[in-house]
């Protein structure tokens, strides 16, 4: 019976094989109106890690949801954020998992939100609460960095779902876990919080790159030493 | 009644105070490492690219990494959290790190007596000798976790010179245009690290502030 349950596993596990190499480019999640995790096709260069499959998000009704310990909280909407001053970069998300890809990024920082909402003097940091319900915490400290940014595009265009449409973080410094997608509501606290990652798995609430390897996936995934903190190459 | 208060006052400083003093006393410990050469850099490069091994006068190294509690105790505004005075600081930038050696009249190694202080005379390759170790350099965990400072009792060098593999890594004068050197931590691999070998060095900007990233003092 093991054996029976074996080789009709290895025949299904032959099959998807055959048919991602007869097929490149397939994948489960882009013939459906969810998205979620996947390396295939072109995601090879660019792998992508969702929490959970969730349903693709529509612009024409999707508003970012500001909450917490703020002035004024509001819901704003796609275009008003598309309004808001482009701040544009380009920079490498280093997975905590050793990839790591590049790529040119624009959005724009905390700071334009904070200018709306008045967060309170009390609030230390964000919670960021996401389609896939993955929720990570950013202390402001790391939201107001210079090189910390609330994108809307990838190399020139609109983020696609399986980079997080319409909203994500870019904080480059940290592992890609700390870059939350799909963003829906930004929440503004008095406490530092934990996100989904650090209360399932062995990682750090702080997230910070340490110095160690990389496998770049634009370089064919050739490990190389890296210095931590931001991979600037 | 009054004399009895300022009894407990003085039993309760003490309990508060005396271990505080003792951590910082044990942090301050100085190891003299005796003039003379040296192979510095990488095996075989050592021999191919130093004519001459490198000389050096006798100096004092920090036997540990700094502590929290002995930094805060030069700058009192500084804040950790509770229970970790004994842990590596970290999260000061090079200029911090000079600014406290230099309040003690001391100041940060250069490259060559880092080196010399973790491999001694005989060329190795880790502080301990040639060999990896088993015990593990780390626990299985994406971040930094830091333990008090010589919790790593293999990690002892040529010298005596405590953790120069391990722990966190730490600031040099060495530096190239704008970045100065660190030496000395652990290579992560997702949740898998390794000990530094004793030429290992980091190039970073000295305004960076980073959980993996304290110091040492000479002198």
């Amino acid at each position: 019976m093991t054996r029976i349950f074996l080789g009709v596993l290895g025949g299904v596990a032959t099959f998807f094989k055959s048919s991602n190499t007869a097929f490149a480019g397939f994948n489960f999640w882009r013939s459906s109106e969810y998205v979620g995790k996947t390396r295939d096709g072109i995601y090879e260069k660019f792998y992508i890690q969702y929490y959970k499959p969730f349903k693709r998000i529509k612009g024409d009704s999707w508003t970012l949801k500001i909450t917490g310990l703020c002035e004024h909280p509001q819901d704003l909407s796609l275009a008003e954020i598309n309004t808001l001053p482009i701040k544009s970069q380009v920079s490498r998300i280093k997975c905590v998992e050793c990839w790591s890809a590049k790529a040119a990024w624009s959005g724009f920082s905390l700071s334009e939100l904070e200018k709306r909402v008045k967060p309170s003097p009390e609030a230390v940091g964000v919670l960021f609460r996401c389609a896939d319900t993955y929720v990570e915490y950013l202390a402001l400290e790391d939201l107001h960095h210079a090189r910390t940014l609330l994108a809307h595009t990838m190399n020139g265009q609109p983020l696609t779902d399986e980079h997080g449409f319409p909203l994500r973080v870019i904080i480059p410094y940290k592992y890609g876990y700390k870059s939350p997608k799909a963003i829906l509501e930004i929440e503004f606290v008095s406490e530092a919080g934990r996100g989904t990652w650090n209360r399932i798995g062995p990682y750090s609430v702080d997230g910070t790159i340490l110095p160690g390897y990389d496998h770049p996936l634009d370089r064919g995934k050739k490990r190389r030493r890296i210095t931590g903190g931001e991979i600037f190459d | 009644m009054v004399n009895v208060m300022y009894k407990k006052a003085i039993y309760i400083g003490f309990f508060l105070f005396f271990p505080l003093s003792c951590v910082i006393a044990f942090a301050e410990e100085m190891i003299n490492i005796p003039s003379g050469s040296f192979l510095m850099g990488k095996e075989p490069l050592a021999s191919e690219l130093l004519d001459d091994p490198v000389l050096l006068k006798d100096f004092e190294m920090d036997k540990f990494e700094v502590s929290q509690a002995a930094y805060k105790k030069v700058f009192p505004a500084f804040e950790y959290p509770p229970g970790t005075d004994r842990h590596p600081v970290s999260h000061v930038t090079w200029h911090e790190a000079q600014a406290y050696c230099e309040k003690l009249d001391k100041r940060l190694p250069s490259e060559a007596e880092w080196e010399k202080a973790a491999r001694g005379t005989d060329g190795r390759i880790y502080p301990w000798g040639n060999k990896k170790l088993r015990k593990r350099a780390h626990p299985s965990y994406s971040g930094m976790v830091k333990r008090i400072v010589g919790f790593n009792k293999k990690d002892v060098s040529f010298y005596g010179v405590r953790e120069m593999a391990s722990s966190v890594w730490e600031w040099t004068t060495g530096g190239h245009l704008s970045n100065q050197v660190i030496r000395g931590g652990l290579w992560n691999e997702h949740l898998d690290y390794e000990y530094s070998k004793v030429y290992d060095r980091i190039e970073l900007s000295p305004d960076q502030r980073f959980i993996f990233v304290g110091f040492r003092c000479a002198r």
